[in-house]
């Protein structure tokens, strides 16, 4: 579903991501850890093509994301779907206006476009955002402005938006580092509930080691930009849990990388 | 209280319904300001047509455009001056925590609003029916104008203050004046200069349009060239008029934000800012030399005034449905300028923000054409349309349009500069297109301000399309201009008050209607 080779990128002279390698098989669920800087954000905007990398390629259900090309990448973004840390709803508009929005990239042509972009749109997509409303739980908020909704209720907004893609991919940037773990419980399982009923690759930032051990089945773990840990996540003990994030021992890092290539 | 109110909860059958009466206004206001498809088009190619008369500029008058040029920024500087020197004051009768006496206070806050709320221009008519053509007319415009502006920027500043060393001085015995000086310029003096310099920014503009009406200045060649058919001479004078304004307006922009930040002629600056120093006081010279007004003459033509008052009274209000006819139809050409100007400032404005738009020509040409319908006064583009599409309200829709086009395309451009980026992006992610992302990312996040904006914009345009009708283009101002020709004064000031009347009243709504949608 995916696959990431050699890819590389720097900011400034400051080395981000040192040749990534990887696959992720479709329908997997892979969490993606690290200390801070370690290059995850990086690697999940490669993904989608916020950033652009300096060498190395990704492929995205087998076509490679073409950087330069901005219909190309829009054609990759419409089938992969974001959740981010702050939400990034439009905070003004209702909840089943900010659902749609995951349809504006199939509604691209003519007169959809043009009225997709005054706001209107068909009985079938707005059937279908309520549909996902409901999927999500918020079935009784569908015309609720975003900003009275609590932080939980937000990130099922935003996950409701990006199911209205259709997406193959699922990507989210450390999607409950807002939330209390309540709502932060309720969202990781909403998330591998989509992974598993609607078959949807998964792949998470998480900083919540619990999390990643309850819901996952494979850990990547970055550590200055390179991956440092790749398997089963029943085999991340303690000891390589320390390695991933110490500062003092540099080197010790240890390329296990099992399985997936 | 304001949620209940806003736009934002009403139910669809409310949103409909204030839309329908939108819509029925925007339509009536198109009828009576004779605003149509064919009109509109038809000033098009009229415009063009008057545009390639005027090409190439003919500088062949260059000395006596630069004399009057240099007449027109002594005008503007010494209406500053003066305007500088009574709102200092009124700004502090004006304000709460300085005025003692509560009526004194209420007196001088209501003078300073009526002074605001007239459009500076029919003070020059005013004064110029009362002294005379020329610029002793145009300085005393421009000094009542100056304080109704500064009257209020001063008083804002001297309320917003920090009490705490007033209260320390008047702890240790200080009183009065003393405490003003001592414990209130200190902290209101870098703001009083910021202000004092916009004025002189936009004095200097609004001398170049008083000589229009007769005031002094570049104004009155102008007009001259326009009327006497020599198209290519006015020209030349516009080029100055452009060249003047945008070198004026980047001086005062860099000072304002030196003087704001702090650190003017600190080491690393001290150059450009010593230059720039050096160009006021160039600037200061010119106003010496270039003296518009005889100060004896004015304190002589006082009397004259009063004269003139007692001329005006009663009011001769026996054209009243005559008067309120014209009104209306003022009114009308106020709102269609800002729906043109809200239609052009769109565009413009999505294009002049830099978060959006990517391509640098692009970004460029929509930001200077900002600047350009910015810098040229609504007065002299309504001059300009008079010639190339007849006398007339649609004459003036086109100039209220395009003239505050260029302001609400900056604003604009600055609301979206700073909308949130994060759920544009996050909709870009969604494989949205530009126009998509603007629709349902950008959009939303501005809308209020924009309402906010366009509010303003209707409120200042119905104002100056009172003075539309100076040079002909439509409106009360017209009838205004005949009855003083023909010195039927008393019929001027009922004319006069039913424009101040109606300002009043569009003042205060857009005022309650700022409060309900934004």
């Amino acid at each position: 579903m995916v696959r990431v080779t050699n890819l590389r990128k720097h900011f400034n002279g400051h080395k981000v991501l040192a040749g990534i390698n990887f696959r992720v098989r479709k329908g997997e669920a892979v969490a993606l850890i690290g200390p801070s800087g370690s290059g995850k954000t990086t690697l999940i905007r490669t993904i989608n093509g916020f950033v652009i990398p300096d060498a190395g390629t990704i492929a995205v259900g087998g076509q490679e994301i073409k950087y330069r090309n901005p219909e190309s990448l829009r054609q990759a973004r419409k089938k992969i779907g974001m959740i981010y840390q702050l939400f990034n709803l439009v905070e003004r508009t209702s909840v089943q206006v900010n659902v749609m929005a995951g349809a504006l990239g199939r509604l691209d042509r003519g007169l959809s476009l043009l009225s997709s972009t005054l706001g209107f749109f068909t009985r079938q997509e707005r059937e279908k955002a309520r549909e996902l409303l409901g999927f999500v739980g918020l079935e009784d908020k569908v015309r609720e402005r975003v900003d009275r909704l609590s932080g939980g209720q937000k990130q099922r907004v935003a996950i409701a938006r990006a199911l209205m893609q259709e997406p193959e991919l699922l990507l989210a940037d450390e999607p409950i580092a807002n939330l209390d773990p309540k709502a932060s419980k309720k969202i990781m399982e909403l998330l591998l509930r989509i992974n598993q009923e609607k078959k949807i690759t998964l792949i998470t930032v998480l900083h919540h080691l619990d999390s990643v051990r309850d819901h996952f089945g494979r850990v990547i773990a970055l550590k200055e930009g390179a991956i440092c840990f790749d398997a089963a996540t029943r085999t991340l003990n303690d000891h390589r849990v320390q390695d991933i994030y110490s500062i003092e021992e540099e080197f010790a890092c240890v390329a296990a990388q099992a399985g997936s290539i | 209280m304001r949620c209940r109110a806003s736009w934002q909860y009403l139910n669809g059958t409310g949103r409909l319904w204030w839309w329908s009466l939108f819509l029925v206004i925007l339509g009536f206001s198109f009828r009576i300001s004779q605003v149509d498809v064919k009109s509109l088009i038809g000033g098009l190619y009229q415009s063009w047509a008057l545009g390639r008369e005027m090409l190439p500029p003919d500088f062949s008058r260059w000395k006596q455009v630069l004399t009057l040029a240099a007449e027109t920024v002594a005008m503007g500087f010494w209406g500053t001056i003066l305007g500088i020197l009574i709102s200092v004051p009124l700004g502090f009768l004006a304000a709460r925590n300085t005025a003692k006496n509560y009526l004194i206070y209420q007196l001088a806050k209501t003078l300073v609003t009526l002074l605001r709320s007239i459009p500076d221009v029919i003070y020059a008519f005013f004064f110029v029916t009362a002294f005379g053509l020329g610029p002793q007319a145009g300085v005393a415009a421009l000094t009542l104008a100056t304080v109704g502006l500064l009257g209020k920027f001063y008083a804002e500043a001297v309320e917003s203050i920090d009490e705490k060393p007033v209260e320390a001085l008047a702890a240790a015995g200080s009183r009065g004046l003393s405490v003003i000086r001592h414990a209130i310029v200190p902290q209101v003096l870098p703001l009083f200069m910021g202000y004092n310099l916009y004025l002189l920014d936009h004095n200097i503009r609004v001398a170049l349009a008083l000589g229009v009406v007769g005031a002094g200045g570049l104004g009155v060649e102008l007009f001259t060239q326009m009327r006497g058919f020599h198209y290519q001479k006015a020209a030349a004078i516009l080029v100055i008029i452009l060249v003047i304004i945008t070198a004026i307006d980047r001086v005062s922009a860099y000072l304002r934000n030196r003087i704001i930040k702090g650190g003017f002629l600190h080491p690393g600056n001290r150059l450009p800012d010593a230059a720039l120093l050096a160009a006021i006081g160039v600037l200061t010279l010119i106003s010496i030399y270039f003296m518009p007004v005889d100060f004896k003459e004015m304190a002589a033509g006082a009397p004259r005034i009063w004269e003139f008052l007692k001329g005006m009274f009663p009011p001769d209000f026996s054209r009243i449905s005559v008067y309120l006819k014209l009104m209306l139809e003022t009114v009308g050409m106020g709102i269609s300028g800002t729906f043109l100007a809200m239609a052009l400032a769109i565009p413009l404005g999505v294009l002049a923000a830099r978060n959006v738009s990517h391509n640098p020509v692009i970004y460029n040409l929509a930001k200077e054409i900002t600047n350009f319908l910015r810098a040229i006064p609504d007065l002299v583009f309504a001059l300009i349309f008079v010639v190339a599409v007849g006398l007339g309200p649609f004459a003036g829709v086109l100039a209220l349009g395009l003239n505050t086009a260029g302001f609400l395309g900056k604003f604009y451009a600055e609301a979206i500069e700073n909308v949130d980026p994060k759920p544009v992006e996050a909709v870009e992610a969604t494989g949205a297109r530009f126009l998509q992302r603007i629709g349902h990312a950008i959009f939303p996040q501005v809308l209020p301000l924009f309402n906010s904006y366009n509010l303003y914009i209707l409120d200042r345009n119905i104002r100056y399309s009172t003075i539309m009708g100076l040079v002909g283009a439509g409106g009360i101002g017209f009838e205004l201009v005949m009855t003083s020709r023909m010195f039927e004064y008393r019929q001027m000031a009922a004319m006069l008050l039913v424009i101040l009347t109606t300002i009043l009243l569009v003042d205060w709504l857009s005022a309650y209607l700022r409060k309900r949608v934004v």
